[in-house]
């Protein structure tokens, strides 16, 4: 089963942003958060999604691949690190590629910034900032036995399908305990959601 | 994230291979780019050689005293070559690489933006702008080790290679003559503020190389940001080899104006010893990305000019689902050819936005996972 990790459920989130200040704290990028909290129905549903790095690992981190400077490095523990200073060209690609959204960049600076699983704490035992403020456990850090003696029931996810291609990742979400497919990535193609049309798409808002 | 992760739910995931083919064919390819970057890097090697020959006039000029200088150039020469052909195999690396010098070497590019790429050059690979917008301190310290290098390499290289050689004018007088090749350069008196200065070059470059490498390095002891994740021989190594040249490097100038050559001979060794080294260690470590920023130039040329195509709009990629422009349109489509090469099926995602990456992945976890509140 998976080690410490962080585990995220979507359906606990209440949108307070105390994931983001917390981010913002972290040493490794102090003053910018690198978490992101997305209100997919914004205005018709109080839903919300806080995304970190899903640190994938099978494919393995595909921003590293599509990195044309071999810039990001992947620990031994799994952990898809941020781009290397040194050798960041600020290209974006990783930023394009990542099927999660997950990577920021800085273009004056010519720098990707991403989740690195708060790596000067993780790697020391300690949890993240984000889910050491969560009031909800919307964010959890711990192992998958850990989840469930706390919340009977639930079950963990680490497959995401993006079309035909499922992505496994080292950051699992919380699912029903019924569940045996793998979470949606998105739907291109979506057109309503909840009998409402989604903008973009063909499909007016 | 140590364990594996839970079985194959539904779909098997052997549909999303890293590698593309069998193992087989991944070994040969590895072989067939470690043979062409092994040709490569040794005619490089070769040339290199011939070049030191012809212009230290058939080893004429050629100083033997610097002669393992010489050979760590040559060794220094195989490495870079050869780790910069295996770099510029990978998928993302080749293609970035087609595009940065098809944009370099556009004649139409040239005519409509000539200044674009010395522009470049000045500010990426010269004054380093880019840094400055990460840290003042960290773009000051930077410069003071890159120009310090830079000057330290003008200085040294020509000379080990014996294409630099400095006669005197006269029998009598103070003049002397640098010469290139063995053709006359200028004249300059030996006693005047050029002739110190030409003397103490390296001790100038070193002086400004210890200021900044000594800065990174409290830094790397010091600051939270820096210290995670940091590697000894791949963030400390580089900066103690540059602190140990230019500090025994400046031994030597000491040793000779007030120690009257007093441990000299053990100090050059020294000094040579730490310059081999770095030179051999330079194609492996962190000072390889010498050799690779000059690609952020091609990138950056590369965009520059797919936004200049056309009316400006028309060239960027918008968002397929807020509009918002994501990259260039070039760009968005060297990406996906780059993910395609890479057997990684979801290329059509690069057609969205991160944020819209993000939101589209909630909906549906909203509409398919659980059902949230309406």
């Amino acid at each position: 089963m998976l080690g410490r990790t962080i585990f995220i459920d979507p359906g606990r989130c209440i949108g307070c942003q105390a994931c983001v200040s917390a981010c913002r704290e972290c040493d490794s990028h102090r003053g910018k958060s690198m978490i992101h909290l997305d209100y997919p129905d914004e205005g018709h549903t109080v839903a919300s999604l806080p995304t970190v790095c899903m640190h994938c690992e099978d494919p393995v981190a595909p921003c590293a691949e599509v990195c044309p400077a071999e810039a990001i490095l992947i620990t031994a523990d799994g952990v898809v690190q941020e781009a290397d200073p040194t050798r960041c060209i600020g290209c974006a690609n990783c930023v394009n590629a990542c099927p999660f959204g997950v990577p920021k960049i800085d273009l004056e600076a010519k720098l990707q910034m991403k989740c690195n699983l708060c790596y000067d704490r993780t790697s020391y035992g300690l949890a993240p900032m984000c889910a050491t403020v969560c009031p909800t456990g919307a964010l959890f850090y711990g192992t998958v036995e850990e989840l469930q003696a706390e919340r009977p029931g639930v079950d963990v996810s680490t497959m995401f399908a993006f079309g035909d291609t499922v992505v496994s990742t080292g950051v699992a979400m919380v699912v029903p305990g019924e569940r045996r497919t793998p979470v949606p990535g998105g739907m291109l193609n979506l057109i309503e959601v909840n009998g409402r049309p989604t903008p973009g798409n063909g499909a007016r808002a | 994230m140590a364990g594996t992760a839970p079985p194959p739910q539904g779909r098997p995931i052997g549909d999303s291979q890293v590698e593309g083919g069998a193992p087989g064919v991944v070994a040969s390819t590895t072989r067939t780019t470690a043979v062409r970057a092994s040709l490569i890097a040794g005619a490089a090697s070769v040339l290199l050689v011939v070049a030191i020959v012809l212009g230290s006039r058939l080893l004429r000029d050629f100083d033997s005293a610097l002669v393992p200088y010489a050979v760590a150039t040559v060794f220094l020469t195989f490495g870079v070559v050869y780790r910069y052909v295996v770099w510029v195999s990978a998928p993302a690396a080749r293609r970035m690489f087609v595009q940065g010098w098809k944009a370099a070497l556009s004649w139409e590019n040239l005519k409509r933006s000539p200044a674009a790429l010395p522009k470049m050059i000045a500010t990426y690979l010269g004054f380093q702008k880019f840094l400055g917008a990460r840290s003042h301190a960290r773009w000051a310290a930077h410069q003071l080790i890159f120009w310090g290098c830079l000057l330290a390499a003008a200085i040294t290289f020509p000379l080990t290679w014996g294409w630099f050689t400095f006669t005197s004018a006269s029998a009598a007088g103070p003049g002397y003559e640098m010469r290139l090749w063995g053709l006359r350069l200028f004249g300059f008196d030996s006693g005047s503020f050029l002739g110190w200065a030409l003397y103490h070059g390296l001790d100038l470059a070193a002086v400004m190389v210890i200021g900044g490498a000594g800065y990174f390095l409290w830094r790397r002891m010091r600051d939270r940001a820096a210290t995670t994740g940091q590697r000894f021989g791949y963030d400390f190594l580089p900066l103690l080899a540059l602190i140990t040249i230019s500090v025994t490097g400046l031994l030597l100038t000491f040793s000779e104006m007030f120690l009257h050559g007093g441990g000299y001979e053990f100090l050059a060794i020294l000094h040579m010893a730490s310059v081999v080294l770095t030179l051999v260690y330079l194609p492996f470590g962190k000072f390889f990305h010498i050799v690779q920023r000059p690609a952020a130039v091609g990138m950056q040329l590369f965009k520059y000019t797919a936004r200049r195509k056309g009316s400006d709009d028309q060239e960027l990629q918008a968002c397929k689902r807020c509009g918002q422009p994501i990259d260039t349109v070039a760009a968005v489509d060297n990406l996906r050819a780059t993910m395609r090469d890479l057997k990684l099926g979801f290329d059509e995602w690069a057609e969205y936005c991160p944020r819209c990456k993000r939101v589209l992945r909630g909906t549906a976890y909203l509409s398919n996972v659980k059902r949230g509140f309406k």
